[in-house]
């Protein structure tokens, strides 16, 4: 789950896509990389990492002893904690920084379907760490005139790089009642590659998960925003296991 | 209830551990678990039933397949060490292919293949679940207490009750603590989980049924004793895989069945000095019969299987096009199954097949004994294969650029018989030089193979177009069937020049030393 750009629904699909893909049958583990830890918050998990960030990415650095157990069948999380705000810092110190995300994912690599990565915005040494472990990269994306310019430029940084991970815009936080973002959406649908169908609602439930403390689906899981969300996984799947 | 040391079925989720209890008085125990923390829920009836394919495919992998009727509906995948999967299920699944595309259909697809799932054991009774949460809400450790168990099919009641402790990951110091006030409270530990230990009190083995060939064979033993032993194995395979096979269950019943019927007819071809004369011509001529019969539907069911390995690199609209070609294959195949069924239980009703299978399992009072009947059977065996092998190898250096595909057909029959031998008295033959010889021989049978899929799928595509047309198809149908067929002629003329380069490398000093080695030592 990544964007440029911060505000923009990432944490709360993060949460809500790993919560829809677990009750589909999926084996999800959700790895909460921003600092702010508010994925580990929704779940209700202690933002705590034994050894901060340093000890994760350091040499003898495994993320097997970082998985916690949510409430949710199928669906674990690695927690976030404050140390991360210098994850650039230490991912700067190893030998091939963009890789060592991935070399942490490859030993779970049997016991999950799904790793979902909550990235913080900005394109920085984390996120390219992210780049080099994903298959596919989420982007949430606020149907605003310069969010196909995100979109370019993120098309255009991943360009150069060899297996780039297929990027999978969607539309996010949509307010029907404005014509011009129900016209952008549609237009982004139509001419950005990759750009998958479902659009995600701007809802006063999706401000309901602080207090709830959980994914939508839990709590209101009739709700449009909920079912935007498990249409949202059914487009990932159909294009990952198609 | 079975005691701790018992050998039970291993536990769902990746970390459960188990305790029973034979008392009834579950207040206790409830009572020191809500002191600890836990909160229970009111009592809910609660079933489960295991799927399994026929020969246990998930159990092979340690995976089980569970589907839970309580509150909700749901399919769960897990096993030991293996984080559980959760999938709701309102409709039946008896295939892969009838749940949803995602990982949980890819998952058990890439296991059970083609093959049904079908109920191996339900055990139904009440449940009371009891969770641990911190302040904030968040579960720590859960509990299940189970009592009121009964089993399907054995209708077994089983005394007492079990608790499962379900722990949570990363909060292993909290299911530490549940253990500890369980074991307080007088339960003790047992392996497994519940449905393991039902199905060991019912004597259900969830393993499914193995069509393995390969059975303990005694190389200084008289070569009939031997054989007969290896006969029986087979038939208890043919008759394991009837019924599925007559009820078309699905795909694997039929080529199991087939299978053990051509190991049959080898080992009796390789064995005509062995058996009484008498018996030895009426099985042969027996299990010819039923082996052709089963020829059409087992192709067809290639063809089917392999269709969308076919049709793969087509266009979308070429694919769409041939959907009238693969509706008329899958009738050519219930036709050709329908002809099978009325063969089989003809010969069921003949009662020839049981007769057979006295003979095997009752002592050998024939009166004409074969010539090599108490001939050591290691030496019969080597050189039953050195035969085999030399037969192969002779036939396969006939072959020409220009030999018609049949001479092909029976090089891949001579192989099949090679291996067959080597399969049903494989435990006479040290497994690392075995598997040395066997690597060989199976290049050339996988060569052999899709030529000979190629062929046959490409003269019955031609019939299919045939009889389409006459049938008015649409000419776009007619096109894309040519196209098809274009594709598979083309594999089929790829394998046909590759197989030069297969029979080189098999007819080679290193597969003579590798049967040399193999050899060694059974022939006393």
């Amino acid at each position: 789950m990544y964007s440029i750009k911060g505000g923009v629904g990432k944490t709360t699909t993060a949460v809500n896509l790993a919560y829809e893909a677990s009750r589909s049958g999926a084996r999800v583990l959700l790895w909460d990389l921003d600092p702010q830890g508010a994925a580990t918050f929704f779940f209700r998990v202690q933002p705590l990492m034994k050894g901060g960030a340093e000890e994760l990415v350091g040499k003898r650095g495994a993320l097997a002893g970082h998985v916690r157990g949510t409430d949710h069948a199928g669906l674990h999380l690695v927690p976030a904690d404050f140390s991360l705000r210098h994850l650039d810092l230490h991912l700067d110190g190893t030998k091939r920084p963009t890789e060592r995300l991935a070399g942490l994912l490859e030993p779970l690599a049997d016991r999950y379907d799904v790793a979902l990565l909550d990235c913080p915005p900005g394109i920085t040494l984390t996120s390219e760490s992210v780049f080099g472990a994903a298959e596919a990269l989420l982007v949430p994306t606020i149907p605003t005139t310069l969010s196909q310019r995100t979109l370019d430029q993120l098309a255009q940084f991943l360009g150069d790089r060899r297996d780039a991970p297929t990027v999978l815009p969607f539309a996010s936080m949509v307010d029907r009642r404005k014509a011009l973002q129900r016209s952008l959406a549609a237009e982004l649908a139509a001419t950005a590659a990759g750009f998958l169908p479902t659009t995600i609602p701007s809802a006063s439930v999706v401000e309901r998960m602080g207090v709830e403390r959980a994914p939508i689906g839990v709590f209101a899981p009739r709700t449009a925003a909920s079912l935007a969300f498990r249409d949202l996984w059914g487009d990932v799947a159909g294009r990952l296991w198609s | 209830m079975r005691s701790a040391d018992a050998t039970v079925a291993p536990a769902m989720g990746q970390d459960v551990t188990t305790f029973a209890s034979p008392s009834t008085d579950l207040e206790t125990v409830i009572s020191a678990l809500e002191a600890r923390g836990f909160r229970f829920d009111g009592h809910e009836q609660e079933s489960r039933t295991v799927l399994d394919t026929f020969d246990g495919r998930l159990a092979a992998e340690d995976l089980r397949l569970e589907r839970r009727d309580g509150g909700q509906r749901e399919l769960v995948l897990g096993g030991p060490g293996v984080v559980a999967a959760h999938v709701p299920a309102d409709a039946g699944v008896r295939f892969a292919r009838d749940l949803p595309p995602g990982p949980f259909r890819a998952r058990l697809a890439s296991t059970i293949e083609v093959r049904a799932l079908a109920p191996q054991l339900t055990v139904v009774g009440r449940l009371r679940r009891g969770e641990w949460r911190d302040g904030t809400g968040k579960v720590l450790a859960t509990v299940a207490l189970r009592d009121g168990l009964r089993t399907d099919p054995s209708a077994d009641d089983l005394p007492g009750a079990t608790l499962e402790i379900e722990h949570v990951v990363g909060y292993d110091k909290r299911a530490r603590q549940t253990v500890a006030v369980i074991e307080d409270a007088g339960w003790h530990r047992v392996d497994g989980d519940t449905i393991g230990l039902a199905a060991a009190a019912a004597g259900v083995d969830l393993h499914g049924f193995t069509s393995s060939p390969t059975v303990p064979l005694d190389a200084r033993a008289p070569a009939i004793d031997g054989v007969r032993a290896v006969l029986a194995n087979l038939a208890e395979s043919i008759e394991a895989n009837w019924q599925g096979t007559v009820e078309d269950v699905d795909p694997e019943f039929l080529h199991d069945w087939r299978v053990a019927v051509r190991r049959t007819r080898s080992v009796l071809g390789e064995s005509k000095h062995v058996l009484p004369t008498a018996v030895g011509q009426e099985a042969r001529e027996r299990f010819r019969t039923l082996g052709r019969a089963t020829g059409p539907a087992r192709d067809l069911d290639v063809y089917i299987i392999e269709w969308p390995t076919y049709t793969a690199g087509l266009d979308a609209g070429v694919r769409e096009a041939l959907g009238p070609a693969l509706d008329l294959l899958r009738r050519h195949r219930d036709e050709a199954q329908r002809n099978l069924v009325e063969l089989l239980r003809a010969a069921r009703a003949d009662g020839w097949l049981a007769r057979w299978r006295s003979w095997l399992d009752g002592p050998v009072t024939d009166p004409d004994q074969g010539r090599d009947q108490h001939r050591p059977l290691g030496d019969h065996v080597a050189a039953r294969i050195r035969a085999s092998h030399r037969r192969l190898v002779d036939h396969g250096r006939q072959i020409r650029p220009d030999s018609p595909a049949e001479a092909l057909h029976d090089l891949r029959k001579d192989a099949k018989r090679l291996r067959y031998m080597l399969d049903c008295f494989g435990s006479l033959l040290p497994d690392h030089r075995r598997d040395r010889f066997v690597k060989r021989l199976k290049a050339l049978q996988s060569n052999l193979g899709e030529h000979q899929d190629a062929e046959v799928h490409v003269h019955h595509l031609r019939l299919v177009s045939h009889e389409l047309h006459e049938h008015g198809a649409a000419s776009g149908t007619l096109v894309a069937i040519g196209q098809l067929a274009e594709q598979l002629d083309r594999r089929r003329h790829a394998t046909r020049v590759e197989f030069a380069e297969q029979f080189g490398a098999f007819d080679s000093k290193a597969t003579r030393r590798a049967l040399r080695d193999m050899l060694d030592g059974i022939d006393g």
